[in-house]
């Protein structure tokens, strides 16, 4: 080895919804090495989504370890810090001796439908949300726990905690028993205005705060790893463990998005749209999230069900595939035929209702449709009125944060949006300048610029956040944007105009 | 389409041409022209049936679930399971079958007559037990090969018997070949990949190998490689030794199974290996993990 001088670095760790993704920073803020490693997420009911918490664990050692000993010792770097981020709203039970009393339920899960609907008309449940912030939602933790309360007593009365899978990994490589605010704020049992859990969200999921994590701001950074972790993996006793916050309001900050003015688009599989404010958003029709970031900023907004899963649906039904399994390059073929036919596609119109929906309608019996075919209609007009009804579905939630929030700006990030096609389409639907960011950059970012914040390079989140740059890429066409507007109206009123057959044909097909 | 040979009937026992191929059990070139009730009720079968069908329609119940079989289909009919006509009778029209004697659990090859090597062997057996569509859609190839061993038993030329046994172990090759690219229809790599995960899961005791995994899932071994590393980050081999490790904790977790027990349950081929690589990744010895993880927290 050279005589060179250790480098400071930074890790950051993204237990997102199907792989953990490892970053690595200098202390500049530039990435000098990433890895991934996924883990499978298991449906043994058709409305169950489970992953085993041993093995997300074994992954993040398996992903940390490698990233360390293949990029970041040899390249003369020390780890000063490790900050998490993880998908939200994950209910894990274990024992008094913190084993696992079966897999994590994750977010996508959707076993609690009737305990959600019971609750989310009534005043309790209104009282709730208003508390919370966390929409009344099977996705929602509270609900989870009230699901297990009723259908699965055995490992309800066996349950010492009901922790979160970030707070299990930090407790098998810490010892900790931690939940940070904004974690815990997706969970339906926090209060967002007294930073405690909520006495009547605890009530009606029938548990007590001490089977729950202990509260922890989102700086901090008491934690450290446990001795045979400092040894397997080389790293120092003093390695800082910052607990962080969760991937939505991570991604977020990570994109610079602070000022009134400006939201954030995530679309992944699934989408969100999102803005950032000192005070919660108040929606008597339960539509949006409020989730913490600090004790002083929210991140609120909307999320759907029917991002990119839709069109990789379609991809997948209809694409030529000419190589096995070429997913990228189908995707790409597609994109390309449906840029050759005009914005608004002909009047075809498509609803992406496929799996049911979130914001705005929030009506789980929603289904996709076509509309206003004609004979003129090609195959590739079905492509492009795909893409422009997911994006329509994003713009009607973007359309409600505007009723609170003035939005002048947008920085889009997820691997759809990485498409010019689509990041030019949100531009033009919202009718707004729009920056394109990597999703899973901007999470690391986010979590980044906390680690930075708490090691005192920057005073604030505020500031560290307006390091961010965030250049224009993409102009609306004006001439564009009417045609769509034209047209979202159409999607705006079938939305909700169909709600009744919406009901009737998903109790036919008996979902 | 090829002309259909005259229709014969080899029978093993019955017929000398079958004498060289005990596995052969019946070799059978068919025209129905008229229909006999009760010629095919549905009932278990004892033995490998291959059918290809040349004229006519066909409805089979295979397994539990029912077909329709076209001309250029081919059915594959493993012992044990049900299989017989819907109607229970055997509908017009022309077909060939040949039925082989095949062990269902033999861990060996398919017996002397086959050039295919164990793990090659082991890997169209897992397939072909695994498959739940045992019908491939227009598989003319199948009907070529079926040809050829038809004119190889009645020719009798020089060399008959080498040939007969290659051109049957072909058949294998491009029946499990086609079922595995059919059952995983190539374009939703994550669900192909969650019913590898699930059969690793289930069978993970077995030394499997990328070659085998990669068979199942009907892609070649670099392709699969490339495909796995992109999707989960990891080595096929890697993937298999997370899920092993994550299934000893669970175990490890629970005191009443010992050491070695966890070891050789989750593939390891001893308690040396599972403890090194154990320790390797999670910074515990085994037995150390289990002390910690037992005690009251």
């Amino acid at each position: 080895m050279s005589h060179q001088q250790q480098m400071d670095c930074i890790l950051t760790i993204d237990l997102g919804t199907g792989a953990v993704r490892i970053f690595a920073f200098d202390m500049n803020g530039s990435v000098i090495g990433s890895m991934k490693g996924s883990y499978p997420t298991f449906h043994r009911e058709p409305d169950q989504s489970e992953q085993d918490p041993e093995q997300v664990f074994i992954t993040v050692l398996y992903v940390l370890k490698n990233l360390l000993n293949d990029r970041i010792h040899p390249a003369g770097y020390k780890v000063v810090a490790i900050c998490f981020s993880a998908a939200m709203h994950s209910v894990l039970s274990v024992d008094k001796k913190g084993v696992p009393l079966g897999n994590a339920i994750t977010w996508s899960d959707n076993r609690g439908k009737k305990e959600a609907q019971q609750l989310k008309s009534t005043a309790a449940g209104k009282a709730i949300y208003d508390a919370t912030g966390t929409p009344i939602h099977p996705m929602s933790p509270l609900i989870k726990i009230t699901w297990m309360r009723h259908h699965d007593k055995t490992r309800f009365e066996g349950t010492a905690r009901f922790l979160s899978l970030k707070s299990y990994i930090i407790h098998q490589l810490t010892g900790e028993n931690l939940i940070d605010y904004s974690l815990a704020s997706a969970t339906g049992l926090f209060n967002i205005h007294r930073f405690d859990w909520d006495q009547a969200a605890l009530d009606h999921a029938g548990i007590t705060a001490e089977q729950l994590p202990d509260l922890v701001p989102v700086f901090y950074s008491k934690p450290r790893l446990r001795r045979e972790f400092q040894t397997s993996l080389g790293l120092s006793p003093d390695t800082r463990i910052i607990v962080g916050a969760s991937d939505g309001v991570l991604a977020t900050l990570g994109a610079g998005v602070w000022d009134e003015g400006k939201a954030t688009i995530t679309v992944e599989q699934s989408g969100a749209v999102r803005v950032v404010g000192r005070d919660v958003l108040q929606d008597s029709q339960q539509r949006f999230f409020n989730y913490v970031l600090t004790e002083n900023y929210y991140v609120s907004g909307g999320p759907t069900n029917n991002g990119g899963v839709i069109f990789e649906w379609f991809t997948r039904e209809f694409g030529a595939f000419r190589r096995a399994f070429d997913l990228e390059d189908t995707m790409e073929e597609l994109i390309q035929q449906a840029s050759k036919i005009p914005a608004g596609s002909d009047g075809l119109l498509f609803l992406p209702y496929l799996l049911g929906e979130r914001a705005p309608i929030w009506n789980a019996n929603a289904r996709g449709l076509y509309f206003g075919l004609n004979m003129q209609h090609r195959q590739q007009h079905f492509i492009r009125a795909t893409i422009e009804g997911i994006l329509y579905e994003i713009y009607s939630i973007g359309k409600t944060l505007e009723e609170h929030r003035a939005i002048h700006t947008l920085s889009v990030n997820g691997s759809f949006t990485s498409f010019p096609f689509w990041a030019q389409m949100i531009s033009d639907i919202f009718n707004l300048p729009v920056h394109v960011k990597n999703n899973s950059d901007s999470i690391g970012l986010g979590a980044f610029l906390v680690t930075a914040t708490e090691m005192g390079m920057y005073k604030t989140l505020e500031e560290a956040a307006r390091t961010i740059d965030t250049p224009v890429m993409y102009r609306p066409d004006k001439k564009d944007n009417a045609v769509y507007m034209r047209y979202f109206r159409i999607f705006e009123r079938l939305s909700t105009k169909l709600s009744e057959d919406f009901e009737e044909i998903a109790n036919l097909q008996g979902m | 389409m090829a002309m259909l040979a005259n229709p014969y009937i080899l029978q093993q026992g019955l017929s000398k041409e079958l004498e060289p191929f005990p596995h052969i059990i019946e070799f059978s070139i068919k025209k129905i022209q008229t229909i006999h009730l009760n010629s095919l009720p549905i009932g278990k079968s004892n033995n490998c049936k291959i059918y290809y069908i040349h004229e006519g329609r066909y409805d089979w119940s295979i397994d539990g679930t029912c077909h329709i079989l076209y001309p250029g289909d081919l059915a594959l009919i493993m012992p044990g399971q049900s299989f017989g006509g819907v109607r229970d009778f055997l509908d017009i029209g022309a077909l060939c079958l040949m039925m082989l004697d095949i062990d269902r659990s033999g861990d060996h090859g398919f017996g002397k007559w086959s050039g295919l090597s164990s793990l090659e062997s082991r890997s169209i057996r897992k397939i072909l037990l695994l498959n739940d569509m045992p019908v491939v859609a227009g598989c003319k190839d199948a009907g070529l090969l079926f040809q050829a061993i038809g004119r190889e038993l009645q020719g009798q030329e020089l060399g008959f018997q080498t040939r007969i046994n290659h051109l049957t172990d072909s058949l294998l090759i491009l029946i499990a070949r086609q079922l595995s690219k059919q059952n995983n229809s190539h374009r939703d790599f994550p669900r192909t990949f969650m019913k590898l995960e699930q059969e690793l899961r289930e069978n993970l005791s077995n030394q499997w190998t990328v070659e085998e995994m990669a068979a199942l899932v009907g892609l070649g071994t670099t392709a699969f490689t490339q495909k796995v590393k992109s999707y989960t980050g990891f080595s096929p081999m890697s993937y298999l030794i997370n899920i092993r490790i994550s299934e000893a904790i669970k175990l490890l977790k629970r005191t009443d199974v010992n050491l070695t027990d966890v070891a050789l349950d989750t593939g390891f081929y001893s308690s040396q290996h599972f403890s090194t690589t154990f320790k390797k990744l999670t910074g515990y010895t085994p037995s150390q993990f289990r002390k910690n993880n037992t005690d009251n927290i």
